[in-house]
């Protein structure tokens, strides 16, 4: 599929992984994956390295699993986000603020 | 004369088109000699302003349709879409402040940050309403 998303687990993380372009289409569908994440663990780790694109509907879905760790006294970290995610984050002014790692063993020592 | 339009298309107003959209203005685009990063930021900002219309404008209801036009002139692309949904109050379109930290309503301050001017013009005797955006060419064009 040129699209997607997948929720894993990866000890006391929730690593959700997608690729592909994340627009209007299917945002909803990452929206509820990030806040499922959150069912079980306190931690969710987006992985957006496969990511081509990302609209501000993609970004909502970030920024409301950032949210909702902050609210929970839980984590949530992006990890390798693509060119194309980085620049819509710069754009949105939203690298400040988003926790961003290489890969998930540098969020966990983070911790 | 003026030149032929880079691009016009009209295409259905749902959010499962937009794929389809944003190939055809990277296409369009790809010939007018801006950096990958800009072209990138001007297909983002053409998405937005279509997102925002099929949800915002069409309320995301079937059956809308909306028309895009990309024109190269004086040194300047010229944006304009076009649709058929109720009038718009242009005075509901600002951007918003990005030191809040909140999902939704990012689309506005992409387009604000993309383009040199934009307006939008609800259309006095006809359902329906007109975004023109503008992007000047040589100030930010790759060297």
């Amino acid at each position: 599929m040129n699209k997607g998303c997948e929720l894993s687990r990866d000890g006391d993380w929730a690593v959700l992984k997608v690729w592909g372009e994340v627009d209007l289409s299917w945002s909803q569908d990452v929206r509820r994956q990030v806040l499922d994440g959150f069912a079980k663990v306190r931690a969710l780790a987006v992985q957006l390295e496969a990511v081509s694109y990302i609209d501000s509907s993609g970004i909502a879905a970030l920024v409301e699993g950032f949210q909702h760790a902050r609210g929970k006294g839980g984590r949530f970290a992006l990890l390798a986000p693509s060119e194309p995610v980085r620049a819509v984050l710069e754009l949105a002014r939203l690298d400040r603020v988003f926790p961003i790692f290489a890969d998930l063993a540098a969020a966990r020592s983070a911790e | 004369m003026s030149a032929p339009p880079l691009l016009r298309i009209e295409f259905a107003a749902r959010a499962e088109a937009l794929s389809d959209v944003r190939a055809a203005v990277q296409r369009a685009l790809a010939a007018q000699g801006l950096a990958a990063r800009d072209t990138a930021q001007l297909v983002l900002a053409i998405d937005e302003a279509c997102a925002n219309i099929i949800r915002h404008a069409y309320r995301e209801c079937d059956g809308g349709c909306i028309g895009l036009c990309i024109e190269r002139r004086r040194g300047r692309l010229r944006f304009r879409l076009r649709d058929r949904a109720p009038a718009v109050d242009p005075g509901c379109l600002r951007p918003r402040n990005l030191e809040e930290c909140r999902p939704g309503g990012l689309g506005i301050n992409i387009i604000d940050e993309t383009m040199d001017h934009w307006r939008l013009r609800p259309l006095r005797h006809r359902c329906g309403n007109v975004l023109t955006m503008v992007r000047k060419l040589h100030a930010r064009t790759a060297p």
